[in-house]
């Protein structure tokens, strides 16, 4: 996995650097959108990080170009000013997450991990969760490389668990993905397919928590 | 177009002429007719007496009428000073028996005035105008028609003399006054001139009310709301300072306790990476990095800052399930457990705003509640009103301390806990631009119940 840093303060960006490499991946740094352009245009990366306050071309305007370019790199966005008006707009010119300064390293790679993980769901249909691997084209599941055995609706909670990851999914909305098999179906159905899930997850080490009132969370494994 | 506003001296001014000037028109217009009518009679009677002195000459025989006029006599009747004298006499059939054949016959004449036997007329007479007298005067023949007539000259010159002799002194009355008034309204607008410079020469620091003890008691309203107005902003300056100030001595603290622990590290120019010494090191980039969003939450909080915003419906079970993501890790990094209600609840406000009062609230609970205890968030709508509640079993806040816990960096003795003391401050901020109300309760299982209840706006 190959990661741009779109950063002009050196502190901030070799920081990130370090700490990225540590999480195991290859960084590479570029100090303002005409240098993030060049280096974009000869290699391939799987994400891109860009603060909005770069000298010269600034962040949102570089985004808003390489949209225009149909570029589907993902984005995050790094952010000094936590004024939700800057990362609304960050947002609405095409990229697929903020963080505002000062932000925290693991938080940082989490959200890498997550973006990464949708972004590669739609180029070759897996979905990857430590040990756990999902194939939405053939609707199989492997953890460590051995078949689960699931069924339809384990599966499709499982799904929309790992997509959502690691953000909440409230119990409404499994019981609204779950219509489409099943009109009838009620919360406290939804409670027995994931208290069934949750033991054939358990040789992976992956635990579907519950979220008191709301719902369920598949908790983040820690990367290896 | 630009409305043409005009100064007060000028409406003053205008207000006090124009009605003046009218008066004086109408008054001499009444003053200088009435003068002309009485000049005019006197000069009518003259010529009157003319006409009459004619009449004593007609002399009647048997046969004929005859008027025996000496060339001296016609000379002296003829004589005057500016205007020249016209006069004829005709028996009944018209024709003339003396003096000048162009005057009209008397059934040609347009009488203006009858006075004493005595007809009047004006005419014209080689192109200009004539006075005419007539007298008709019985005979043995019939009557005898007497004309006397005088061109105006005389008239015209007194009617220009009292013209002058009354519009003058108007006019000068005019002036005087348009003087008088103009000085007198400088003069009583004097005080606002003063009190104009007195706000001119001020400095933009300086917001002292301006002492209205020796205005006029007209201008007093619209200084004791300018008054008002300075001492709205004067707090504001004041509340502005101190708040940098105790931003400014809070970033100090936790910036010396990081500053010491890298001293700490520091042995002669080598880092020792002492793994309890990086914790506070981390502890205190964290207070610092907590510390500097809550005042920046807490600056744009700022009712000032926030007059452009409108309301929008704001979902609070939606913040709720927000939350729920946001705050997850955090309570189980402390093994609290957390639960959420997010019962249906929309009301009209600030979403940002809205979303961080009740990360507040949430990070307070989360802060003072010990390691396993419970903190339930939720929102609901009651009869007449609607809610976000924080609820948790921890320590709680003894009742007199909960008037204190809304002031700045108020920090309640003895508590534990790494709060920077913005956290209520800036919810009750919110709460107040939101017209809602903080309530401080005890829980249930014997910690806090912290609810921000929102009025349901009649439909």
């Amino acid at each position: 996995m190959r990661i741009l840093i779109v950063e002009d303060d050196d502190l901030v960006a070799t920081g990130i650097k370090q700490g990225l490499r540590q999480a195991g991946y290859t960084v590479d740094l570029a100090g303002s959108a005409e240098e993030a352009e060049r280096s974009l245009r000869s290699e391939i990366f799987d994400l891109a990080i860009v603060d909005i306050g770069l000298p010269g071309l600034d962040g949102l305007s570089f985004i808003r170009q390489l949209r225009s370019g149909d570029n589907p790199i993902p984005v995050l966005v790094l952010s000094a000013r936590a004024s939700m008006e800057d990362t609304v707009r960050g947002l609405d010119v095409g990229a697929d997450d903020y963080m505002c300064k000062p932000f925290r390293l693991p938080e940082l790679v989490a959200r890498i991990r997550a973006l990464i993980r949708r972004s590669n769901t739609l180029t070759d249909a897996s979905l990857r969760h430590g040990p756990l691997a999902l194939n939405t084209a053939t609707r199989s599941a492997t953890i460590d490389d051995r078949p689960l055995d699931l069924t339809n609706r384990e599966w499709a909670i499982l799904e929309i668990l790992l997509m959502a990851s690691p953000g909440i999914v409230s119990k409404d909305r499994l019981v609204q993905a779950l219509a489409g098999w099943d009109k009838d179906i009620t919360p406290n159905a939804i409670e027995v397919h994931v208290s069934r899930l949750r033991p054939k997850l358990a040789a992976g080490n992956i635990e579907i928590r519950t979220v008191r009132g709301i719902g369920y969370r598949m908790d983040p494994v820690a990367e290896t | 177009m630009k409305p043409v506003v005009l100064s007060l001296r000028s409406r003053l001014l205008l207000a006090i002429i124009a009605p003046l000037c009218v008066v004086f028109a109408v008054s001499a217009t009444f003053d200088y007719r009435l003068a002309r009518e009485t000049a005019d009679s006197a000069f009518d009677h003259s010529l009157a007496d003319v006409a009459l002195d004619l009449a004593s000459h007609i002399r009647t025989t048997d046969e004929s009428l005859s008027v025996a006029l000496s060339a001296e006599a016609e000379e002296i009747l003829r004589s005057d000073a500016s205007d020249i004298i016209y006069f004829s006499v005709r028996d009944k059939a018209g024709r003339l028996l003396a003096g000048d054949e162009a005057l009209p016959s008397h059934e040609a004449l347009a009488v203006t005035r009858v006075d004493n036997q005595m007809s009047f007329a004006d005419r014209q007479l080689h192109g200009k105008r004539i006075r005419i007298a007539m007298h008709q005067t019985a005979s043995a023949h019939g009557p005898v028609t007497i004309m006397v007539a005088e061109t105006v000259n005389k008239r015209e010159h007194s009617s220009r003399r009292i013209l002058v002799a009354m519009v003058l002194p108007s006019l000068a009355v005019i002036l005087a006054t348009l003087l008088a008034v103009y000085f007198g309204v400088r003069r009583g607008l004097a005080p606002l001139e003063i009190v104009e410079s007195e706000i001119a020469s001020r400095s933009p620091r300086d917001l002292r009310a301006i002492d209205d003890a020796l205005t006029p008691q007209e201008i007093r309203p619209l200084l004791s709301r300018l008054n008002d107005l300075f001492a709205l902003l004067r707090e504001a300056a004041a509340s502005q300072q101190r708040f940098l100030a105790d931003a400014a001595h809070q970033l100090r603290t936790p910036l010396t306790g990081l500053q010491t622990q890298i001293d700490l590290s520091t042995n002669e120019g080598r880092f020792s990476s002492d793994p309890e010494r990086l914790l506070r090191i981390n502890e205190a980039m964290q207070r610092i990095g907590h510390l500097i969003g809550q005042l920046l939450t807490y600056a744009r909080t700022e009712p000032t800052t926030n007059l452009s915003q409108s309301f929008e419906p704001v979902a609070l079970h939606d913040l709720v399930e927000q939350a729920a993501s946001i705050f997850l890790d955090q309570a189980l990094s402390k093994e609290i457990d957390v639960g959420f209600e997010a019962g249906p609840a929309t009301v009209p406000g600030i979403p940002w705003m809205l979303r961080e009062a009740l990360a507040n609230l949430i990070d307070n609970a989360l802060r003072y509640t010990p390691r396993g205890g419970v903190v339930t968030v939720s929102s609901c709508r009651r009869a007449d009103e609607c809610a976000l509640i924080v609820e948790d079993n921890g320590p709680g806040i003894p009742v007199d301390e909960r008037q204190h816990v809304f002031e700045r960096f108020y920090r309640i003795n003895g508590t534990p806990g790494d709060g920077c003391g913005l956290g209520l401050p800036i919810v009750k901020e919110i709460a107040t631009l939101h017209n809602a109300e903080i309530r401080l309760e005890d829980g249930a299982g014997g910690g806090l119940r912290c609810s921000l209840v929102f009025p349901i706006p009649s439909a």
